[in-house]
């Protein structure tokens, strides 16, 4: 496998996982209008199941990491525990936010969330392996060659994507997609209406947080190791850019977003060669430029490159037809 | 009791400075309702450019007076060139944050680009160890305390005594109504701004003197137990931000002695979580309901 070759692997590893990822935080923000800017814990909580529930016990490699659990489940068994694990954390996310304080108010409890659960994981070296993580993680296509064993990730990433779009097509569309859609437009209406605003958010938070949890493990099993340092807060921002920038609550502008942003600008600079004596630099440009499109796009179009489609709905009548399709967007919650 | 002791001393030294940091805080939130998490880029900012001045050979305490105004000066066109023309085009304070959390992930990154991400130092500038009753404190640390309390002291002056000040407590309570008495609100929420960006700045630099070691990341690390001391305090209460800066700095510092240092930060992050879910305007809050509302 030539390292170009390799280089779409990880680039196609990567577009998978942030897709999954991307739909899931589409799901609580842009769908149903919750502030989440811990979701990068719901990520970490499936990336840190997936690898307990694989790694062995902790004594195995020398015990040179501690953490708890320590069991060898098979791959798709352990991939659906930390989809179960993320939606649980989550819905524990998500009861903080029911409260009823001012959004921004909101937004700095998640963000602190997001905080706290880095310090605590990072401090405890016993729990999770503390600030240097886990490693040695488990690719369930090891026994196969190293060319056709990344190209089987890569198969299995697409038909979790493949799977992930219905599931999330389920919960963006049709009724379910209208109630959660009225819980972020205007919560009184959607009460008034017989929809649990409670169950609706939460609902979200567990969906969401499900797709997280399939993405972390899915990203872990590929990478083989996890860290603090690899779900710092700012990794949230990347995914909230991409599908403001994209599109709010428009499925095909949040894939567009992401392919974009996580893949071309924070993956691709990566490999860019590093100017002499400047380490750092291409990521902190490509973090500058994120930011800028971040403020850029709140500032001017909020709704992002594609707007929400909502369908408006019109007794057909041939004489007074102007033509139907898809109405224009209501203004998104941004 | 010996270990209690001294660790609220250190608890004290620590407070002096997130004190001075709460209150910068707390005065931008007061004028502009804004939760500005740039905050914290802007303290990194001032400890690199402490940092710059040192090594033109400038004392270090004109020094974190120059670099503390020179934040003052950045806060003003922050304010006016990014969050004014923001907040008029009606963003709603939501989105203002996740503004305030980019623009401080690139002014971060603007600093990388322009001095690396390695870690520096301003040296040891601790000076002489001072020991009285069972408090053990460094020089540095005495004199930064010093210097915090004389702002505060000054502030405290500034707000009751003098014309600009009262003005300030005008805007800050009621804009409309600050508007309506002939106050010149844009050019006092300009003067807040480069007050409250002096005390940034100068609380970066004091960090930066503080800590053995700092990188662009210094004023993220501090930003939320500064937040928390504003919110303990009272969004927009300066006097509530000093105290809560010390209930902040010694919680955290009798926490690191007897639980774990590793937890130390963890007291803050739960001290700000639970104010704003439980209490949200704080221990000295006004209580007017115009902030709390959604």
């Amino acid at each position: 496998m030539t390292g170009l070759e390799f280089y779409g692997v990880v680039l196609l590893v990567y577009l998978g996982t942030d897709l999954l990822a991307a739909w899931g935080l589409n799901l609580e923000f842009g769908v149903t209008g919750v502030a989440n800017l811990a979701y990068i814990v719901v990520i970490a909580a499936g990336a840190y199941t997936y690898a307990v529930l694989t790694l062995g016990p902790d004594t195995s490699f020398g015990g040179f990491q501690q953490y708890v659990a320590g069991l060898h489940l098979p791959f798709a068994l352990a991939v659906v525990a930390a989809a179960v694990v993320g939606a649980v954390v989550g819905v524990v996310i998500g009861v903080t936010g029911l409260k009823r304080i001012r959004q921004d108010y909101q937004a700095m409890v998640m963000l602190v969330i997001s905080l706290m659960a880095a310090t605590v994981v990072g401090a405890d070296t016993g729990f999770l392996g503390g600030q240097s993580g886990l490693s040695l993680i488990p690719n369930p296509f090891s026994g196969l060659s190293a060319g056709v064993g990344d190209w089987a990730y890569v198969g299995m990433v697409a038909f979790a994507c493949v799977v992930g779009y219905l599931v999330m097509r389920r919960f963006t569309g049709g009724p379910m997609g209208r109630a959660l859609r009225a819980v972020r437009d205007d919560e009184h209406a959607a009460a008034a209406m017989g929809v649990s605003v409670v169950k609706m958010r939460l609902l979200s938070q567990a969906v969401g947080g499900a797709f997280g949890g399939v993405s972390g493990a899915l990203l872990v099993a590929f990478i083989g190791g996890w860290s603090p340092g690899a779900w710092a807060y700012v990794e949230t921002l990347a995914l909230l850019t991409a599908i403001i920038v994209g599109g709010l609550g428009n499925d095909f502008g949040v894939s567009l977003g992401t392919f974009v942003i996580t893949v071309l600008l924070l993956q691709g600079v990566q490999f860019l060669p590093e100017i002499r004596a400047h380490t750092g630099l291409t990521e902190a440009l490509g973090w500058i430029v994120l930011g800028s499109l971040t403020i850029a796009f709140l500032a001017v179009r909020p709704q992002g490159v594609f707007r929400e489609r909502r369908p408006r709905y019109h007794i057909s009548d041939p004489a007074a037809d102007e033509g139907g399709g898809a109405g224009t967007a209501m203004t998104p919650p941004v | 009791m010996h270990l209690l002791i001294e660790s609220i001393g250190f608890g004290v030294a620590s407070g002096a400075v997130l004190s001075l940091g709460a209150v910068g805080f707390t005065l931008q939130f007061g004028i502009s309702n804004l939760l500005n998490v740039t905050y914290g880029a802007l303290m990194s900012l001032g400890a690199f450019l402490g940092l710059f001045l040192l090594g033109h050979g400038l004392n270090i305490w004109l020094a974190m007076v120059l670099g503390g105004l020179m934040i003052g000066a950045s806060s003003v066109a922050f304010s006016r060139g990014l969050i004014s023309p923001l907040t008029r085009r009606g963003l709603r304070p939501f989105s203002l944050v996740i503004v305030s959390v980019s623009a401080g992930i690139v002014l971060e990154y603007l600093i990388v680009v322009v001095a690396g991400p390695a870690t520096q130092s301003y040296g040891n500038l601790s000076g002489a160890t001072l020991r009285f009753w069972d408090f053990t404190l460094t020089s540095s640390q005495v004199i930064i305390l010093v210097i915090a309390v004389a702002l505060m002291l000054g502030l405290h002056l500034l707000l009751t005594r003098t014309q600009l000040g009262r003005a300030m407590r005008a805007t800050s309570s009621n804009r409309t109504l600050a508007q309506s008495c002939g106050i010149a609100t844009s050019r006092v929420s300009d003067l807040a701004w480069l007050i409250s960006g002096t005390f940034c700045g100068m609380a970066g630099i004091a960090l930066a003197i503080t800590t053995e070691s700092f990188d662009f990341t210094l004023g993220s690390l501090f930003l939320i137990p500064m937040i928390a001391a504003a919110v303990l305090g009272g969004v927009g209460q300066p006097y509530g931000a000093m105290v809560g800066g010390l209930v902040v700095g010694i919680a955290t510092e009798v926490s690191a002695a007897y639980w774990s240092p590793a937890y130390e930060s963890v007291i803050a992050f739960a001290i700000l979580i639970l104010m704003l879910l439980v209490r949200p305007r704080g221990l000295f809050g006004s209580g007017s309901a115009r902030r709390l509302l959604a």
